[in-house]
């Protein structure tokens, strides 16, 4: 009895100080506050009962993004974000990165709200990546294993995620408009 | 500029703080040499923390963190002893979190040292380097002014009490600059203000402190065309001005003039 409560005491303690990051990543997945609400709940049970086959000295926030992203990838709105990547291959390998200064200050000056609207316009596939390398300072490796794909993908998407917020904020193209995916 | 092809495949990698130790070395060396190499990485930097800004956009309902925290209280039978008194095998995740943040930082700092550098070798670039720090520091954090208002008969008394000195500021209506806000900045532990302005997208940063030669920099480092920052100093009435922002050169020489002539 004695070990269970240190054990549950240890999720928590573990797991309360990554809350407010899950919900902003959730509410970044989801469609809206409620669907992100349940994601965020539907994590934190999933991720209790499973705590045993946690693996201590691994990266225990890897493990609760990875929870809650795969719970996300098995919603509604996951399900159809999904559907449209494996309707449009990414070609993530050739994907080569070149840099436009002026685009990149189109960026880096643009309002807040600009780049928020931006980011809600990205494929979900670049979206989440470039939020975990850029608002969670998660390293590749990490990103990695949230997403279940290799180093070189992270780093990919990590470029084309990017390189499209900077055209969408350039006025080039709309990434809606649908030529994000060829 | 085959050689640069190289490096600006390595930008992103630089700024996400993943260059293995020499590379990492390597890349600043051709930083502080090269400006298109060095404008794309600080470009690339700045956009980094425009997303991370943007990016912290939605704050947890209380109701849910209880609710969430009442999950754990439903059930009892979780994580039967499996993991139980072996606490220290943890790793922490806090700190890392941190360090994430305090390379890039580091590293922006560096690079703007470097960029002020190669421009002016001979000059003194450790105070301009701190000054670009509190500038980035300021405009990354959650929170970039203590003080925020467009009315400088609000910034100004704002700052009573809270630096030795007091100052003026220009009347901004009918000219392009828009007062953001303020903030106490330290500069070797001598309070100063530290005053935000806008220029379309752009944010300016103007520092103001007593005079002192630790302060004491040379009038101007503009380092070339390619490169986003431009910095101005000059003292007036005892008070060191330090103005610094990523608006073109002539868009912060003429904010400094508004300022010289503010009374
Ligand atoms: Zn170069």
């Amino acid at each position: 009895m004695k070990a269970e409560t240190a054990s549950y005491g240890e999720f928590e303690r573990l797991a309360m100080p990554l809350f407010d990051s899950l919900y902003n990543f959730a509410r970044w997945l989801a469609e809206d506050a409620t669907e992100a609400e349940d994601l965020v709940q539907e994590t934190f049970k999933k991720a209790l009962h499973g705590f045993a086959s946690f693996v201590p000295d691994s990266d225990f926030r890897a493990w609760m993004f990875r929870i809650l992203r795969n719970t996300f990838l098995t919603s509604r709105t996951g399900l159809r974000a999904r559907l449209t990547v494996e309707l449009d291959p990414e070609d993530e390998e050739t994907t080569p990165v070149t840099w436009e200064t002026p685009e990149s200050l189109a960026l880096a000056s643009a309002t807040r709200e600009a780049l928020q609207a931006a980011l809600d316009g990205l494929p979900v596939v670049y979206r989440e990546a470039v939020l975990l390398c850029d608002v969670e300072e998660m390293k590749y490796q990490e990103i990695a294993q949230v997403l279940s794909v290799p180093v070189g993908t992270v780093m990919s998407r990590i470029a084309r995620g990017r390189k499209l917020l900077r055209q969408m904020l350039a006025g080039e193209r709309s990434v809606r408009s649908g030529s994000a995916w060829k | 500029m085959t050689n640069c092809l190289t490096w600006q495949g390595r930008v992103a990698s630089y700024v996400d703080a993943e260059l293995p130790c020499p590379e990492m070395e390597a890349f600043r060396a051709h930083l502080a040499t090269c400006p298109d190499c060095a404008a794309t990485t600080l470009a690339l930097m700045e956009s980094k923390m425009a997303v991370r800004r943007a990016g912290n956009r939605y704050a947890a309902p209380p109701e849910l963190r209880a609710k969430v925290l009442s999950l754990a209280k439903d059930e009892p039978a979780v994580a039967r002893g499996a993991i139980g008194g072996d606490r220290a095998r943890f790793r922490t995740i806090v700190p890392r979190y941190w360090t994430g943040w305090a390379i890039v930082t580091a590293a922006l700092l560096l690079l703007a040292a470097g960029l002020f550098l190669a421009a002016n070798r001979r000059q003194n670039a450790k105070a301009v380097a701190e000054f670009a720090d509190l500038h980035v520091t300021a405009l990354a954090s959650a929170n970039p002014v203590e003080v925020v208002s467009t009315d400088r008969h609000t910034v100004k008394p704002w700052f009573q009490g809270r630096i030795p000195f007091t100052f003026d500021l220009p009347d901004l209506q009918a000219t392009p600059y828009t007062l953001v806000g303020g903030r106490v900045a330290y500069f070797h532990q001598e309070p100063g203000a530290h005053l935000i302005f806008g220029y379309q997208r752009h944010l300016i940063s103007v520092f103001i402190f007593r005079d002192t030669p630790q302060v004491a920099m040379p009038a101007s480092f503009f380092a070339d065309n390619t490169s986003s920052f431009t910095l101005r100093t000059w003292t007036q009435q005892g008070l060191r001005y330090v103005i610094l922002g990523d608006a073109n050169a002539a868009a912060i020489a003429n904010l400094m003039e508004l300022l010289q002539r503010a009374r």
